[in-house]
């Protein structure tokens, strides 16, 4: 799991690579939980390279959810495989966050 | 040689010598009683009583036993050398009774006393010739045992020359003598003994050798003083074979003598190294017995002080490695806290604190000049394990230049062994956390088994199969059942995010909080609203949860309520795997389609809108799939998941089945997708078959 950062004027694209399980959450996570994440206006996560995502891997975005909606940062993912789709789809995610097809509509968002 | 023989030696060396004096006695004129005897007699007597002497002491069993080389000496002084004061003793009495008359007239005292002297001297002889090969044979190479046969050979035959009475020309005999005496030189070499005896027994050796020496000078004296005597008329000691073996023995203590004298200065040496050896085995043999590391290292400080003498020491341990069980991290040998503070703080202040190094004269260092204590030279080595030093040893000697690399070269052989035994410790230690962590864990898993329902309910209307499998000892998978008034049926599914223990807590809370919410409320005003249905179930159970659920932890469930009265079922699903069903009427298997979020996502009173009911109808012969994602994710050859398609598949070929013959078709083709790879979630599998009330006549 690979997770590269992309700031730009007020946005932060974060490119998530490989299968995030609960050993590489953590990595997702301490990238999450920096303080400055919350001065972007939006945090966009490209999941085109994520093959597959474990229930701890949604644990960290879970957890972080209510810190970014506290802060109004939006958080949108896009490019999302199908597989990956479905466990969002099955927890219910997807009426909660945002999940565009691609990063046109992401940046739109 | 037989026994019998060996048995009869002794009385036939008694009967030669006796034999030998009468024969002497009738040559001395002493017995003219006796006859006159030919004179071969005395010749022929007196070697075969030496022959027998030796052949009885040549098969004795070996003086030598194990190490004990100063109980050989000392028993060989205590025999022969006691014979040798006998000899003496004779001798004076025999010079003391020379004056009175009745002996005066005859030479009877005179040649008794001086036969009986030649026999102690023959078991002398022959008790120090065999005392002399077992040392010359200790440890030695069968070449050297081959040698020996050969000397005793060759000795024996100047014997037999003399008991035949050949008497060969002195220009034969002469050099033959002085071979066979250089022989014995060289044998005498042989004394490597002298290398295992102690600091104190050698010096008790060297009086026991000279002790010898002075018995053989006895001897020697006495028939040096005989010989000269006019009464002196038969036998001779002179001749070849008691002349070699006397000059072998004498020769053989000698060099024992000065070799274990010359000895003595590199004993010290040999005795150190030995005591390095021990105290190495000391260390050792310290973990087989299963002691603590205090003792280790208590007994390393000890062995390191001993080994190079060292006048104080102190142990410094790095309090983070020392081990769990030692309560100080500082062992003193011959000095005082404070004054290997002193040190220490010195030590440090100059950056050497840590690393192996010896100091010549602390003088000479620069900050060093003003302590209190006079040692000057200084060791220091750090106790090295495998990832981090376990801490440091210094020792201290008042004198400088006292220390050399050879004795850091030795400690460092005595520190590795020492860390290598505190390794071991902690290692037996950590085994034996892990084996009651391992039972602790079967404990909870015991408990957890008691969590999930052993009897299934059980009516003539459905049929439950059910199935679960935990992928670590205690899992995060759970379901249960409740019977409701009016005929009504609970049954909830559940799966904790994430595996083992913390998952565990979090299963057996939605146990409690399940058995809690179903509980009749008495200010309902129907009888439907006596219990809560089941979006209003999960609300409440989120509610519940969102106090004590981990902030990265949530909870995927459905509850289903069965109401057999109605011929239906109401259902909420919150983030729950779908739910796959077969419908009997239509023939057709699918899955239900709802919307519900997984419960501790959200943790406010918004949740509600996230969670809905579905009900539906159903028909006897419909069945219901109820499983968690350990089933649809198991993984298979190349990671493949074994996904809905494939269940659904398999509920299509067996839907007019059996519940359990559903269930158990299912886990069989689940086995054969996922042999040979490790289950990665827990399992759970429910399989419902509803039913006809009463079964069609």
């Amino acid at each position: 799991m690979k997770v590269t950062a992309q700031p730009s004027a007020d946005t932060l694209t974060l490119i998530l690579d490989g299968e995030l399980d609960a050993s590489s959450a953590i990595v997702l996570d301490t990238e999450l939980a920096k303080p400055d994440i919350l001065e972007y206006r939006k945090v966009l996560v490209d999941c085109a390279k994520l093959s597959y995502i474990s229930s701890a891997g949604l644990g960290v975005f879970i957890s972080h959810l209510q810190r970014f909606q506290d802060a109004h940062v939006k958080l949108v993912f896009f490019n999302m495989q199908e597989k990956v789709f479905n466990v969002f789809e099955i927890l219910g995610l997807d009426a909660l966050m945002t999940i565009v097809p691609s990063a046109t509509e992401a940046e739109a968002a | 040689m037989p026994k019998r023989l060996l048995s009869f030696l002794l009385p036939f060396s008694l009967l030669s010598w006796l034999l030998l004096l009468l024969s002497a006695l009738s040559h001395s004129g002493a017995g003219q009683w006796l006859g006159d005897w030919p004179q071969w007699t005395t010749q022929l007597t007196q070697g075969a009583f030496v022959l027998s002497v030796f052949l009885y002491y040549r098969y004795q069993p070996s003086p030598l036993q194990g190490q004990a080389f100063v109980k050989l000496l000392r028993r060989l002084l205590l025999g022969p050398g006691l014979l040798a004061l006998g000899c003496v003793a004779l001798h004076l009495v025999e010079r003391l009774a020379k004056d009175e008359p009745i002996f005066n007239s005859n030479s009877l005292l005179f040649t008794s006393i001086y036969t009986l002297n030649l026999g102690l001297f023959v078991i002398f002889l022959a008790r120090t010739n065999y005392a002399w090969r077992a040392l010359v044979l200790f440890r030695s190479s069968s070449r050297l045992q081959r040698e020996w046969t050969v000397f005793e050979v060759l000795l024996g035959a100047t014997l037999l020359f003399r008991l035949v009475g050949v008497n060969p020309p002195n220009y034969i005999g002469i050099p033959i003598v002085v071979l066979l005496g250089l022989y014995g030189i060289y044998l005498s070499g042989h004394q490597k003994w002298v290398a295992y005896l102690s600091q104190r027994d050698k010096w008790n050796a060297v009086l026991l050798q000279a002790g010898l020496l002075f018995g053989v000078l006895v001897f020697v004296q006495y028939f040096r003083v005989t010989q000269a005597d006019p009464q002196l008329i038969a036998p001779r000691p002179q001749y070849a074979f008691l002349l070699l073996t006397a000059f072998f023995s004498t020769f053989y203590a000698l060099m024992g003598l000065l070799v274990t004298f010359f000895n003595m200065p590199i004993a010290d040496i040999i005795e150190q190294r030995r005591n390095e050896i021990l105290r190495l085995q000391r260390l050792t043999q310290i973990i087989q017995r299963g002691q603590t590391s205090a003792e280790v290292y208590n007994i390393l400080l000890e062995s390191a002080v001993q080994t190079v003498h060292a006048e104080a020491a102190w142990l410094d341990l790095d309090p983070g490695h020392a081990g769990a069980d030692v309560a100080e991290t500082s062992f003193y040998y011959n000095l005082v806290p404070d004054q290997a503070s002193v040190l220490r703080g010195l030590l440090k202040g100059h950056e050497l604190a840590e690393g192996e190094f010896i100091t010549n004269d602390l003088n000479l260092r620069p900050g060093f000049g003003n302590r209190p204590q006079a040692f000057r030279s200084l060791l220091q080595l750090p106790l090295r394990g495998l990832h981090y030093n376990y801490g440091i040893l210094h020792l201290l000697k008042v004198e400088p230049h006292t220390f050399d690399r050879e004795d850091l070269n030795i400690l460092q052989t005595f520190t590795s062994q020492a860390v290598l035994s505190i390794e071991n410790l902690e290692l037996v230690r950590t085994s034996l956390e892990n084996q009651r962590t391992q039972e602790e864990l079967k404990i909870a898993s015991q408990v957890q088994d008691s969590l999930i329902p052993k009897n299934l309910p059980t009516d003539n209307w459905f049929e439950i199969s059910s199935h679960s499998l935990a992928a670590k000892e205690v899992g995060g998978d759970f379901y249960d059942f409740l019977h409701l008034p009016g005929r009504r049926l609970a049954v909830i599914i559940g799966d904790v995010s994430g595996k083992g223990v913390t998952a565990a807590f979090h299963m057996a809370q939605m146990k409690g909080i399940f058995h809690s919410l179903m509980q009749e409320n008495p200010l309902a005003k129907t009888e439907r609203d006596k219990f809560p249905v089941p979006s209003r179930f999960m609300t409440q159970a989120n509610t519940a949860l969102s106090h004590c659920l981990e902030k990265s932890s949530f909870i995927t469930s459905s509850l289903y309520i069965i109401d057999y009265e109605q011929g239906g079922f109401v259902f909420a699903r919150a983030g729950h795997c779908h739910t796959l069903y077969y419908h009997a009427l239509r023939e057709e298997v699918f899955y239900f389609e709802s919307t519900g979020l997984g419960l501790g996502i959200i943790r406010n009173e918004t949740y509600e809108k996230h969670i809905k009911n579905q009900f539906y109808d159903y028909s006897p012969g419909d069945v219901m799939v109820i499983y968690t994602d350990g089933i649809v994710e198991a993984r298979g050859e190349g990671g493949a998941e074994y996904g809905e398609d494939r269940l659904k598949l398999r509920l299509e070929e067996t839907y007019y089945q059996d519940a359990e013959d559903i269930k158990a078709f299912i886990l069989k083709d689940l086995n054969a997708f996922t042999q040979g790879y490790p289950i990665h979630d827990d399992q759970t599998l429910l399989v419902i078959k509803f039913k006809s009330a009463q079964p069609p006549l």
